[in-house]
């Protein structure tokens, strides 16, 4: 696949804490991912995973316990901080700029400029911006609508999947990315949960390191190559996705199923 | 071509054939009749000044037709359509700047002063009242940035800037300015001087808009602040541009209006602030930001004008001539409605990749 160092995990969290107020969110969670792998985080409403996936991605910072990514001790101050660092999340809430096209949503923030003194005074490319979206995008195996067609006159899932590449893009050609999904099929039917799979398992072969959470247990079975279980803001279970009996799963998730970490637990 | 695979896609069932990777729609797969909708929604405004000038050129032959009243429409137009470019590119890039009045009068009594009662050349005392409408766009912005509401915040600084204005002035109106109407009543080419005005604000401005990275975000972060954050842009930054913009063409609009009749006069006119978001609302610029265009803009300023003045040249009272206005702007929301609906119903029926066809 590709050369990165596949021992050293891609991000690597540890003992992490998380108060909101009076609401410990996050109890001494222990996660990791490695480049190229596949991690499903599941549990139930309220179980903590959007949280720790935003302690991940830089937009909440933890109480207490460390990050790592690829080795390395990290502190981020903010989403910005982390996607630097090439972790990209994709938010639950879908964040496209409604009344520009598929091109500008997927070119903001890294916008092709002229060549010439109108490219000094900031005049964009728009020809080659949308030129390269609809590459990234096929090279995605995810074209689903002309370039320059507003994401208001997409339906729900080419509006999610356009979402999801956008982030996916960013990370892509970049084999120690982290990509981090929260709920990316929440809206979508077949047909566009099957392309949204393919996109993921297509950006862990290329060796990124994704992160996806789920209430879809069908998905995970189909990408996750290992899932993670939160219950009520304690990691309970930490297991290979292949030969893990799903009922085992549903029993983690709803509590009705003991920690394989009882003895941690404080 | 694309055509018959997304009604195959409409009609059939989800079969393997749908599969994602395979349909890949070739570029023109827009239905025609959303495409005909769209056109109308985006260029209607335009038919709709042609459809204007049709009618007053009959009923109000042969004074309606002819350069000179053409140069008067422009003329009358103007001064709307400067604060119309301020309250529309403050709207597109989400913030509505009501202190507009305000920023135009303080700058323009500024100006004033400095140059009667000072003695200070035109060309400096110009470029200042420019620079200071820039200023207060930067402190309505860093205001509206603390989270409080930008309507709120600039009645505020409408009220301290037309107070402040009376304060340089000492209450009265500064006269004697004759040395603007290079840029108030004189012409050129027979083309007054305010017409050169709009005339390149406009185009400055649509190029920036729709050609250059700055203006495309400006407009992105009107629809949608934090798409725009998360792509790890500071959206904050070009919030603060939206006013900074805004108080600029205030200031432009408040020297063309001293230049116009010589004097700096410290009563902020509301008014013309209503006639400009008229203008704007006029060209489908919606409230909530992130759409419109500047030349729709420019139409929009274009309408009241052509408006009031045919049905001058017909000695009808001028009342109604607001009357009319306020009849098409009501009916253009009806229209920008209907056009919506039809729009998305289209797209559902049609789309080849829609989660919503499966809800039937
Ligand atoms: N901003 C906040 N302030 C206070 N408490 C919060 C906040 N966000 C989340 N919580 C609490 O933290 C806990 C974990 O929430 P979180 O959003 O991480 O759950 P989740 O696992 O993503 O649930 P869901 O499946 O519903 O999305 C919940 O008890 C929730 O009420
Ligand atoms: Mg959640």
């Amino acid at each position: 696949m590709t050369s990165t160092d596949v021992t050293t995990p891609a991000l690597d969290l540890s003992h992490i804490d998380l108060h909101y107020g009076y609401v410990r969110a996050l109890a001494d969670i222990d996660f990791h991912v490695m480049p190229g792998e596949v991690v499903g985080l599941l549990g139930d409403n309220g179980a903590g995973k959007s949280t720790l996936l935003k302690v991940m991605s830089g937009a909440h910072r933890p109480s207490e316990g460390t990050i790592r990514v690829h080795g390395k001790e990290v502190s981020f101050h903010s989403p910005s901080d982390a996607s630097e660092a090439g972790i990209q999340m994709v938010y639950q809430d879908l964040a496209l700029v409604d009344a520009q096209d598929i091109s500008t949503n997927l070119n903001i923030g890294r916008e092709i400029l002229r060549k010439g003194p109108l490219g000094w005074l900031g005049f964009v490319d728009t020809k080659a911006m949308r030129k390269r979206a609809e590459s990234e995008l096929d090279r995605l195996g995810v074209r689903t609508a002309p370039m320059t067609r507003p994401t208001e006159m997409l339906s729900g899932g080419q509006r999610q999947v356009v979402a999801v590449a956008r982030s996916a893009i960013r990370v892509s050609g970049d084999a120690n990315g982290v990509l981090l999904l929260d709920e990316p099929t929440a809206a979508l039917g077949y047909e566009q949960t099957k392309l949204v799979e393919g996109l993921i398992r297509r950006m862990a072969d290329q060796g990124i390191a994704i992160v996806i959470v789920t209430h879809n247990l069908p998905l995970c079975h189909e990408v996750a190559d290992r899932v993670v279980i939160l219950n009520r803001g304690r990691k309970v279970a930490d297991v290979p996705m292949r030969g893990t009996d799903p009922d085992h799963i549903v029993g983690w998730i709803t509590g009705a199923r003991p920690s394989m970490f009882e003895d941690r637990a404080s | 071509m694309s055509t018959p695979v997304s009604d195959s896609a409409s009609r059939g069932a989800p079969s393997s054939a749908a599969a994602a990777d395979t349909v890949v729609p070739t570029g023109h797969d827009m239905p025609r009749g959303v495409a005909a909708l769209v056109f109308l929604r985006d260029r209607g405004i335009f038919i709709l000044w042609l459809l204007l000038i049709l009618v007053f050129s009959f009923w109000c032959a042969p004074y309606f037709f002819t350069w000179s009243n053409a140069m008067l429409i422009a003329n009358a137009a103007a001064l709307t359509a400067i604060f119309a470019a301020g309250v529309g590119l403050g709207v597109m890039s989400g913030v509505l700047d009501l202190s507009l009045p305000g920023t135009a009068a303080f700058c323009a009594c500024l100006t004033g002063w400095l140059a009667v009662n000072k003695g200070v050349s035109l060309w400096i005392a110009v470029p200042i009242a420019l620079v200071c409408g820039a200023l207060v766009g930067v402190v309505n912005g860093l205001i509206s940035l603390q989270g409080f509401n930008p309507i709120i915040v600039t009645i505020g600084t409408l009220s301290v800037l037309t107070g402040l204005a009376s304060v340089i002035t000492g209450g009265l109106t500064i006269p004697g300015l004759d040395g603007l109407t290079f840029m108030g009543t004189r012409r050129y080419f027979g083309v007054p001087a305010p017409v050169y005005i709009v005339a390149a604000l406009y185009l400055v401005g649509t190029i920036f808009l729709t050609r250059t990275r700055d203006g495309i975000r400006f407009m992105a972060v009107g629809g949608n602040a934090e798409a725009v954050r998360r792509s790890g842009i500071h959206s904050d930054r070009y919030k603060v541009m939206g006013f900074v913009i805004s108080g600029i063409c205030a200031a432009i609009g408040g020297l063309v209006a001293t230049a116009i009749t010589t004097e700096a006069n410290p009563d902020a006119s509301p008014a013309i602030i209503f006639s400009a978001l008229t203008a704007v609302a006029l060209a489908g610029v919606a409230m909530s930001g992130g759409r419109g265009s500047l030349p729709r803009v420019l139409v929009g300023a274009l309408i009241l004008a052509t408006i009031a003045n045919g049905l001058i040249i017909r000695g009808v009272q001028t009342y109604w001539a607001t009357v009319i206005t306020g009849v098409l702007l009501l009916a253009s929301l009806g229209l920008e409605r209907f056009i919506q609906k039809s729009v998305s119903d289209r797209l559902m029926a049609t789309s080849n990749l829609s989660v919503h066809q499966k809800k039937v």
